[in-house]
């Protein structure tokens, strides 16, 4: 009789846990902090040497979307860790150098060889998951923006910060990007979202490539060194 | 040992009454229809040697993937029917060719294979990988419709489910089997099933599952044998 009032006992315990999660995952928060392993691309190095200059919003970029009912949970997307290790990746494999300018040391280093620098903005960032569209896929759609200006139109200031003027930019475009994934089965919507952020990436990612020598003033910028050399 | 105490028998009893039905869900499984239709040229009659296949799903559609893990299915099977056969993982082809076979720059005709020989980098590692055949595999398994209903209940002195539920699911998949080194379309398979799933529930839901992704799977990996295997 003592077991099954144990059995019982425990049964009810392990209801109460499953409807108590239940409330709380339907209250509650959904954070993805974005993680992938990113290839190098291959291709032949453009012969430049880029700087680079991750502005601090794009090292630490997340995406918040707040519920906009009960039915509905906050999503919390952060993909900044992720985005400065797949374009750090990137731009290895398709320049011939990279140099990373991060402070006054970095800037002021003498490095006369630094031909541009790129400054990657992420200007957008939408998501959808099987509730918003009762399609089973999750999506990612990111838009970037990116500028290239020459070494001397970054400016350090006492506090360490870099600033630049957009107007110096020689060349600013931009890209979008979108990945997506199905839904699987014993998958969470938190991996399904991971997956479809690092589908965008990688998709940011060739996009870059085959368009890089397409931007108008870029290949103006190109043809303008070519003609120096 | 000792004798189970007599309030724990129905406890007992219940649980093996579980695994007996579990056992049975097992053996049991709900009936598939297969349609298979092939049209293929260029036989490699000798076999491909030490070159390599790849097969790739096609993500391009708005509403729907070719699942990973058909893909998987597909080269595993064909990796067990001919082990001579070397069938290269998706994700690992797509990653010593990032960018290329992107969904935004994979090639999608024939015609576009020329292209990616014209980057030298790219050039030599489809040499060094041996590529000879790249089959794109598109489609997907859906489910049709379902009905029935089912109720479950937990109290103190146990919890079971009554009811019954059935759903249908349909695969419809065709491979397109290019020749890389001839740059060429050599053939189209393609593998249409479809069957009813159910499951009874009288305590215990008994799930009899119509493999029909896996029959899909089976299909075409058999065709796709008999094409690239000596010994199928």
């Amino acid at each position: 009789m003592d077991s099954i009032a144990l059995h019982a006992k425990k049964l009810r315990q392990g209801l109460a846990s499953i409807i108590l999660l239940a409330v709380m995952s339907a209250c509650g928060s959904k954070q993805v902090i974005v993680q992938g392993s990113f290839p190098s691309p291959i291709m032949e190095p453009l012969p430049l040497t880029l700087g680079v200059l991750y502005p601090d919003a794009f090292t630490n970029h997340e995406f918040f979307d707040e519920a906009s009912g009960p039915a509905e949970i906050d999503w919390r997307v952060n993909t900044g860790a992720a985005q400065v290790q797949f374009w750090d990746t990137l731009f290895d494999g398709m320049f011939e150098r990279v140099v990373h300018i991060r402070n006054h040391d970095d800037l002021h280093q003498g490095d006369d060889s630094i031909d541009a620098v790129i400054i990657p903005s992420v200007a957008d960032l939408q998501y959808t998951v099987p509730t918003h569209t009762n399609i089973k896929i999750y999506e990612i759609w990111m838009r970037y923006r990116f500028r290239l200006v020459a070494l001397d139109a970054i400016h350090d200031h006492d506090n360490g910060d870099l600033t630049y003027n957009p107007a110096n930019s020689f060349a600013d475009w931009q890209l979008s990007a979108y990945g997506k994934t199905p839904t699987a089965f014993m998958q969470s919507d938190e991996a399904a979202v991971n997956l479809a952020a690092v589908m965008a990436l990688r998709d940011a990612g060739a996009h870059f490539i085959t368009s890089f020598g397409r931007v108008p003033e870029i290949t103006q910028w190109l043809d303008s060194r070519e003609g120096l050399q | 040992m000792t004798k189970p105490q007599a309030a724990q028998r129905p406890l007992i009893k219940a649980l093996l009454t579980m695994g007996l039905m579990a056992a049975a869900s097992v053996w049991l499984g709900g009936c598939v229809s297969a349609t298979v239709d092939e049209m293929t040229f260029m036989e490699p009659t000798g076999g491909i040697g030490d070159s390599s296949v790849v097969i790739l799903g096609r993500r391009h559609a708005s509403d729907y993937d070719t699942e990973l893990d058909f893909i998987q299915c597909v080269g595993d099977h064909i990796r067990r029917g001919d082990n001579s056969i070397a069938v290269l993982e998706e994700q690992v082809f797509l990653n010593s060719l990032y960018p290329w076979f992107e969904p935004r720059t994979a090639p999608l005709r024939t015609q576009d294979i020329a292209k990616l020989f014209t980057q030298q980098p790219v050039a030599d590692k489809l040499a060094e990988i041996k590529l000879e055949y790249m089959i794109w595999v598109d489609g997907v398994t859906i489910e049709t419709n379902s009905s029935g209903s089912m109720t479950c209940g937990v109290g103190p002195g146990g919890a079971g489910c009554f009811g019954f539920g059935t759903w249908g699911t349909s695969s419809d998949y065709e491979a397109t089997i290019w020749d890389f080194t001839d740059q060429t379309e050599v053939g189209r398979i393609s593998a249409n099933t479809s069957g009813q799933s159910y499951m009874p529930a009288v305590v215990v839901p008994i799930p009899i599952i119509a493999p029909v992704q896996g029959t899909a799977c089976d299909s075409l990996g058999d065709q796709l044998l008999q094409y690239l295997s000596t010994e199928h």
